[in-house]
């Protein structure tokens, strides 16, 4: 008998002329999001790679070290593979962080600054598509499930039978939920054979598990809708209804709590602006310059009349007080501008992991956080990468400094040639599996908690559901 | 047979939608039930089939208890309502095919859908079609159609001739007949006092959930069933 009612409900779905439009449209958008994902990628890495290519030329052709110093060097962060799917906020933030002595490092020169129409209209991306348009399918799927066999008072009929009612509900929740796969996995499947053949795409083993990973997250977020509408169906006398209670829950879970949350944490754990952190750096910068100036007057006065007795002498000390100073100086620099950027970081840390924490209360955030974990190309991976700059910077400082030093002749002003074979190389450990995986349990769990939930409602309603 | 024992059905706001019906329907025996709406003809139908639990009383078919065992009990009963859609995407025979499977009846060919679609009188031409496309009084004949191939004891019928043409309402009238002389205990709510007069073995008036006057087909003849109904449902209930 469950397979009976299985079976109808599947050909009820594929019969009608909402799934024609489902298919067709899912299958337009997602070949299309999958399409423009693997080209922006080709793009990306070929962008990526020439950007390489320049900065060591460019860095090559600065005569000495002190314009070496002047210009410090560019990490380009790398485009994630899996941006193809989740391009999450790749094309927000910056792309290159430039690595100097004065300044601490930020990413600079995003998609969107240089195009920002980009910004108004967002990416098509793959879970935009889940997110946005299949989660509305998914109630469109169900919004009469039950309500809509009331009306047409085929669930009479079908009651008057010893049919029990919790295998009655069990099957149309099987039946309609494969009839709702059935448009999204056709052309999943296709999108992954482009993934596959592309000649540009390359995915490692750990790519693949972290991609179906992702395409288990969007089947869990759409149950999520789809048992929501279950179980508003159940709830409601007339169809209608059941579509706008469920048209409200959508809008309020995917752009009301998410943006809400934010605003919300924004007002509870408030966070200095980039300006006023910059305006701070900028004051102790200008005083510790200020003061290393005159402490190099002063030390040179002091030695002056050791300068005239032995200037070969003179010399060699010079350049190493002067190096000794300046590697002084930027540790102070450095010190200074990691406590304000520490500080700054907590602040704005405990406002993101609050705003996160609060979305999560919708499977829409529960969605794009662990998606995007999982494509590292969230917020997470973002932080990581600037971390790992930063932590680069006092590496290269202390590289640019040493030159810096041996190579000045303080007596004739000349400076030696550069040579960047020695200069430490930033890198970027990925992060593993089992990490990500790891943060994006609650994510996981949540969405699993409410399909539970709206199913036992769903269930418990229909089995005292008034069929008449 | 249906048997309904001092049923009572008294809803949430204090509405009495049946009170104290007590009534058997024997097999090989058309009882129809006439009544204005709400008179609680169909609350009489729902108490059958356990869409509602009754306040006190009991509804037996085939001597079991309803609301004790409704799977049970709902094995022996075929049901014919009042404008079903069905399922519109599906034709005639896919939906007489789930109906029939849900109903037990998983060996039967398209030709015993045929069979029985030819019974109830509607055209070949219709069998593959989509029921979105029928009309009322061909969606009504797949209903019929529905009930006939569960081939149950006991029918129960929620005004299944309004909407009806006078042929397919005679063709109707033909197929309960055939149902009646195989032996089955037919209840039918209807506001169809013509038709009714016709085929009903027993008549019964319902008022505000009461069963006001039942009366055989032999104390009918020669009565003006129209002045009846009109008489009873202006009358206050007499006393039993």
């Amino acid at each position: 008998m469950l397979r009976d009612i299985i079976r109808k409900e599947i050909l009820d779905n594929i019969t009608s002329p909402k799934f024609v439009f489902t298919f067709l449209l899912c299958t337009i958008l997602i070949l299309v999001s999958v399409y423009t994902g693997v080209t922006n990628y080709g793009a990306e890495r070929k962008e990526y790679t020439a950007a390489l290519a320049l900065n060591k030329k460019n860095l090559e052709s600065q005569p000495n070290y002190n314009s070496l110093a002047g210009i410090g060097v560019k990490v380009n962060k790398p485009p994630q593979v899996l941006g193809t799917v989740v391009n999450g906020i790749e094309e927000a933030v910056g792309r290159v962080a430039p690595v100097n002595i004065a300044a601490d490092p930020n990413l600079i020169d995003s998609k969107y600054s240089s195009n920002p129409v980009f910004a108004v209209f967002g990416p098509l991306d793959l879970m935009f598509i889940v997110k946005i348009v299949l989660s509305l399918f998914a109630i469109l799927f169900t919004y009469d499930a039950i309500v809509g066999e009331k009306e047409r008072g085929t669930l009479k009929l079908a009651l008057s039978n010893d049919v029990p009612r919790d295998r009655l509900i069990l099957g149309k929740a099987i039946g309609g939920y494969i009839s709702l796969l059935i448009p999204l996995l056709i052309p999943l499947l296709l999108s992954l054979l482009i993934l596959l053949i592309a000649p540009n795409i390359h995915l490692a083993g750990q790519d693949w598990l972290r991609l179906l990973l992702i395409f288990l997250m969007f089947f869990l977020y759409l149950s999520v809708f789809f048992s929501l509408g279950l179980f508003v169906s159940a709830r409601t006398s007339r169809s209608s209804t059941s579509f706008l209670v469920l048209l409200f829950a959508w809008v309020v879970i995917v752009m009301v709590i998410p943006k809400l949350a934010v605003i919300v944490a924004s007002q509870a754990r408030p966070i200095p602006s980039v300006h006023e952190v910059t305006a701070k750096k900028d004051a102790f910068l200008q005083q510790i310059q200020q003061e290393g100036q005159k402490t190099a007057r002063e030390w040179i006065q002091q030695q002056q009349t050791e300068a005239a007795k032995d200037p070969k002498g003179f010399q060699d000390r010079l350049r190493k007080y002067i190096e000794d100073l300046q590697q002084d100086l930027t540790s102070q620099i450095d010190a200074n501008n990691a406590a304000i950027e520490r500080d700054y970081q907590l602040k704005k840390g405990a406002q993101q992991t609050l705003a996160v924490n609060l979305s999560r209360v919708s499977p829409a955030s529960a969605l794009t956080f662990g998606s995007m974990t999982l494509a590292r190309t969230g917020v997470d991976e973002f932080d990581r990468f600037l971390a790992s700059v930063r932590s680069y910077k006092p590496v290269y400082t202390k590289w640019i400094n040493s030159k810096f030093g041996e190579s000045i002749n303080f007596q004739t002003g000349e400076m030696a040639t550069i040579s960047i074979d020695d200069m430490p190389q930033h890198v970027l450990e990925p992060e593993r599996l089992s990490r990500s995986l790891l943060r994006t349990l609650p994510d996981f769990g949540l969405m699993a908690v409410m399909i539970l939930v709206f199913f036992v409602g769903a269930y418990a309603s229909f089995l005292r559901y008034d069929v008449r | 047979m249906l048997e309904a024992i001092d049923l009572t059905k008294r809803y949430e706001d204090g509405m009495i939608g049946l009170d104290s019906l007590t009534l058997k329907v024997e097999p090989g025996e058309i009882f129809c039930m006439f009544g204005a709406n709400g008179a609680g003809k169909t609350t009489t139908i729902n108490l059958f089939l356990d869409f509602i639990p009754p306040t006190s009383g009991t509804a037996l078919i085939e001597g079991i208890d309803v609301h004790k065992d409704p799977l049970k009990a709902k094995r022996h009963v075929s049901f014919v309502s009042e404008n079903v859609m069905l399922y519109g995407n599906f034709t005639a025979v896919q939906n007489l095919d789930y109906f029939s499977r849900l109903a037990g009846k998983r060996s039967l060919t398209k030709a015993d859908y045929g069979e029985v679609l030819t019974r109830v009188g509607l055209q070949k031409e219709a069998f593959d079609r989509r029921v979105k496309n029928f009309s009322k009084g061909m969606r009504q004949k797949l209903g019929i159609a529905i009930a006939l191939v569960k081939d149950a004891a006991n029918i129960l019928l929620d005004e299944p001739t309004s909407g009806l043409d006078p042929q397919s309402g005679r063709e109707f009238l033909e197929t309960l007949v055939q149902m009646r002389d195989r032996g089955k205990s037919v209840f039918m709510s209807t506001h169809d006092i013509f038709r009714a007069k016709l085929i009903a073995d027993r008549v019964g008036f319902m008022r505000k959930g009461r069963l006001v006057m039942m009366k055989t087909a032999k104390e009918l003849e020669g009565a003006d069933l129209t002045d009846l109904y009109i008489q009873y449902m202006e009358e206050e209930p007499p006393v039993a």
